[in-house]
């Protein structure tokens, strides 16, 4: 096994390690979004449709830096999706005889989508739209992994442990007895599944296929790795037997055997490896033989590129769907896109979000998912709260302290309890208590807020639940838990949300006399909206007697 | 599980034995009887103290942890660690009191002891945060489960179920030699109070049911004709008043645990020690305590009883 391996697979073995420790409780000492700190796409892409510097990504700086003088290293040791691609072309097994055309002058076709790419995102960025995540590879990546395989990992994990189960108390694992890991649902995961099996299915054509061509990120490092300090040399023990050409899996290595495109080279010393003759080897020079031109890009396709990217993004923004940045800010937002507390506003929160979905991987309760085109066709795979599937856990803050541009802010416990995702209302002719006098209170009982109180109204014999929306945070506990088929009776829309940008979101809260951590022992537990008639509640006071000068009992209690 | 009966014989003769105490002034409190007996063990113990050493107590006068468990007996208790919010709540058993109630099972030679719920929250959370975890986790006999999945839940037929004829039960309890029921005394937004009885709704698996297409305060009943716990321990060291079942809510301290075979009593007796919603009430007037009495599950009259008093 040659160098690249031994580094190469511990990384990204680190890469799925970090992805599976981004869950709750969270190890806060541990960078777990690592991997996604290093893209420069990623990093500077945000940057840049973010208007900011954002430190977080920043070290992405130091791995440019790095390729200065190594070239693209990180495509051939660091990046998971450049090992995933060398993993499936190992699969697919094809030979080097069927790659005799692998010089970098004969198989370059594709070779300058790469830049071309990274000029339209460009362009996209320049009109503040972001668009990186469709091609960043470490967004793309990590969301393969978290949504399609991570799941399909969990599943075979329960099918081993269901069948072997009986066996635990015999061997002193009792701790398992009763273990079973719950299996997350990610929508969009059929689509995002198939865009990397495309990907990796290009290698078919040729090894590498998307690091050749494609990748932006691919493109950031060539640029950069023109002239590394380190260069392919090859001695005069060469006898032109052309093995390194053929089994070079990015296509960087001239006709001539000698010439190396170093914007190309990943450094994987696979010619060094495979050389009969020995006569390759990797050393400081200061000039090596490059094939001529390296890149071939005139400046008509960088124009070209550059313009379709902002036209495409100018088209973006005038799109109907489109929620932010545009000539005119519409009131189209749906009623059900309910952000992670602590997401920017919106526009800067779309222009930061790089779908890499680590907050949806990291949600404790699996309630954030990547959206269709419920945010606009530029709103693709941004996290939204699902209260349907579940709520937002109240001592849980894991997707701030995951997200790697601070699109969601990072808070403390208290904080998060502040920032209000938006607001429960019952949908009267769907809820039982309402619609089919059942004594349903499970709102009420499940709410961790106290927002929702079950009350006696005139003109209905059981109790009904009420909510106070001042109390309520959208923590979507109520909506998760109506016992009411398909849709819920009760639905958290994203009004009266906080979305601060910068500034505390409990001074906010109290700002606007919000109310959400109601404290042991306070009178005010069950509170009646403004305007309600005092007398409809019995539970609030008790004492206060009906008209007829009756005390009246609290749910569950029976006269003497 | 053990059927606790009591004839009308022996009903009369308590009651008379309680009215005989009580005419000769020697009651210690309108609510409490005092118990003279030395041999006949108590049928409901109020203990005073603090969680732990109370739990002790209770189930020490009752007769001791060996009078229900034997050894290699697999035991289950049933606390209430259905949120995760910290003890002093009031919406989930005290943990002294859980690790007291596992000290005396595994003192009375149990085989395992397994400390199950199936919580409203997330488990872990759940389990965590109620400082249960922290209370029953380095005792090697046992274990503590929030149990979700349906996997571990098995259908059982309820034959004496007016409302409820059917429900899903972990098979963990099934299996069971001896359930103990460990509920805290909370208030309850829909059954008025939740204590042993309705505590029961933590070991099946769909609760819904009970609260869509069923009589509540019934099925309730109807579910203990099923789970009937050897021993129920109350923790009351302090309750939850109002703003059950999740709080937060007034809380009141008590330092009580009160303890009974009969599950029915227990709740009676917690119902009465208890204020709720800022009143005080019988326990006949909670209509699944009274509708569990009528059905012959248990005895909500609680003066008509033995009553201990003891303190720890």
């Amino acid at each position: 096994m040659r160098f690249q391996r031994f580094l190469q697979i511990p990384l990204f073995a680190l890469f799925l390690l970090l992805l599976g420790l981004a869950a709750y409780p969270l190890p806060s000492w541990l960078p777990v979004d690592l991997f996604l700190r290093l893209d420069p796409l990623l990093s500077l892409g945000s940057m840049a449709t973010a208007r900011a510097f954002i430190p977080r990504v920043a070290w992405s700086l130091l791995v440019i830096g790095l390729t200065l003088f190594v070239g693209r290293l990180f495509c051939g040791y660091i990046c998971p999706m450049g090992a995933t691609i060398d993993f499936a072309d190992w699969v697919s097994g094809r030979k080097q005889k069927e790659r005799m055309r692998n010089s970098f002058e004969a198989s370059g076709r594709f070779r300058n989508f790469k830049y071309l790419f990274l000029v339209a995102l460009g362009g996209t960025t320049l009109i503040g739209v972001s668009s990186i995540f469709f091609f960043s590879p470490l967004s793309l990546i990590t969301r393969f992994y978290s949504f399609v395989l991570w799941p399909l990992a969990l599943m075979t994990a329960n099918l081993i442990l269901d069948t072997s189960r009986f066996l635990f108390p015999w061997i002193g694992m009792k701790e398992l007895a009763f273990f079973r890991f719950s299996v997350p649902v990610f929508n969009t995961n059929l689509f995002v599944g198939s865009l990397v099996v495309a990907i990796l299915a290009l290698g078919l054509i040729r090894s590498r296929f998307w690091c050749r061509n494609l990748c932006p990120a691919g493109a950031i490092f060539a640029l950069f790795s023109f002239r590394p300090l380190f260069k392919r040399k090859v001695s005069e023990g060469c006898t032109n037997c052309g093995l390194c050409l053929r089994s070079c899996p990015m296509g960087a290595i001239g006709e001539d055997f000698v010439a190396t495109a170093h914007s190309e080279c990943i450094a994987c010393l696979k010619c060094r490896e495979i050389c009969p003759e020995k006569a390759i080897s990797f050393k400081v020079a200061r000039k090596a033989p490059a094939p001529v031109p390296e890149i071939d890009l005139n400046r008509r396709e960088i124009l070209s590129a550059g313009l379709t990217g902002v036209a495409a993004a100018a088209v973006a923004m005038t799109n109907l769907n489109h929620l932010h940045g545009a000539e005119a800010p519409r009131a189209l937002r749906s009623s059900r896109l309910i952000r992670p507390p602590g997401a920017l506003p919106e526009p800067a929160f779309q222009a930061r979000c790089v779908r890499c979905g680590e907050c949806v991987k990291g949600c404790l309760t699996n309630t954030l998912q990547p959206v269709w085109l419920e945010a606009g066709i530029t709103g693709l795979w941004t996290p939204k709260i699902t209260a349907r599937l579940a709520g937002c856990e109240q001592n849980c803050n894991v997707c701030g302290h995951l997200c790697p541009t601070g699109a969601i802010r990072p808070m403390d416990l208290e904080e998060k309890k502040f920032a209000k995702v938006g607001t429960a209302h019952i949908i009267k002719s769907r809820c039982i208590a309402w619609e089919q006098d059942k004594k349903c209170l499970i709102c009420d009982e499940i709410c961790p807020y106290n927002a929702i109180s079950s009350q006696l109204v005139p003109g209905r014999p059981v109790t009904v639940p009420v909510i106070d929306e001042n109390k309520c945070n959208g923590c979507g506990y109520c909506e998760n838990k109506c016992p009411v088929i398909g849709e819920s009776a009760i639905l958290v829309e994203p009004l009266g949300e906080l979305r601060l940008a910068t500034g505390s979101y409990q001074e906010k809260a109290r700002e606007l006399g919000l109310v959400f951590h109601a404290k042991a022992g306070v009178e005010d537990h069950f509170i009646l909206n403004a305007g309600e008639a005092y007398e409809r509640s019995i539970q609030r006071s008790p004492a206060v007697k009906d008209k007829e000068g009756v005390i009246p009992l609290p749910p569950g209690f029976v006269p003497e | 599980m053990d059927k606790r009966e009591m004839n009308r014989r022996e009903f009369i003769k308590r009651s008379a034995a309680c009215a005989a105490y009580a005419t000769a002034g020697m009651a210690l409190s309108g609510l409490v009887g005092p118990y003279a007996g030395a041999d006949q063990a108590p049928d409901i113990v109020l203990a005073n103290g603090s969680p732990g050493p109370a739990a002790w107590a209770a189930v020490k006068a009752l007769g001791g942890m060996q009078r229900f468990v034997r050894p290699g007996d697999r035991v289950v208790i049933k606390p209430n660690m259905s949120f995760p919010n910290p003890p002093d709540w009031a919406t989930t058993t005290h943990p002294e009191v859980v690790r007291a109630l596992t000290e005396m099972c595994i003192k009375a030679g149990a085989g395992s002891v397994l400390v199950l719920d199936n919580p409203l929250r997330n488990p872990e959370l759940c389990v965590e945060r109620s400082g249960l975890k922290a209370a029953c986790g380095d005792l090697p006999q046992a274990q503590i489960e929030g149990i979700t999945n349906r996997r571990f839940f098995e259908e059982v037929k309820v034959p004496e179920g007016k409302a409820l004829k059917a429900t899903m039960i972990m098979k963990a309890v099934l299996e069971a030699n001896v359930l103990i029921a460990a509920p805290v005394a909370k208030s309850h937004s829909a059954t008025g109070v939740s204590l042993a009885m309705k505590g029961m709704m933590g070991l099946i698996y769909d609760r819904m049911a009970f609260h869509l297409d069923l009589d509540l305060d019934e099925a309730v009943v109807d579910l203990c004709t099923v789970l009937r716990p050897k021993l129920t321990v109350i923790d009351a060291s302090r309750l939850l008043s109002e703003g059950g079942p999740g709080g937060p809510g007034k809380v009141i301290k008590l330092n009580k645990v009160i303890a009974s075979t009969d599950m029915v009593a227990a709740d009676a007796m917690a119902v009465e020690q208890g204020t709720w919603y800022g009143r005080k009430f019988k326990a006949k007037q909670v209509k699944h305590v009274r509708i569990a009495h009528q059905r012959g599950l248990g005895n909500l009259e609680v003066k008509s009883q033995i009553v201990k008093e003891v303190s720890a």
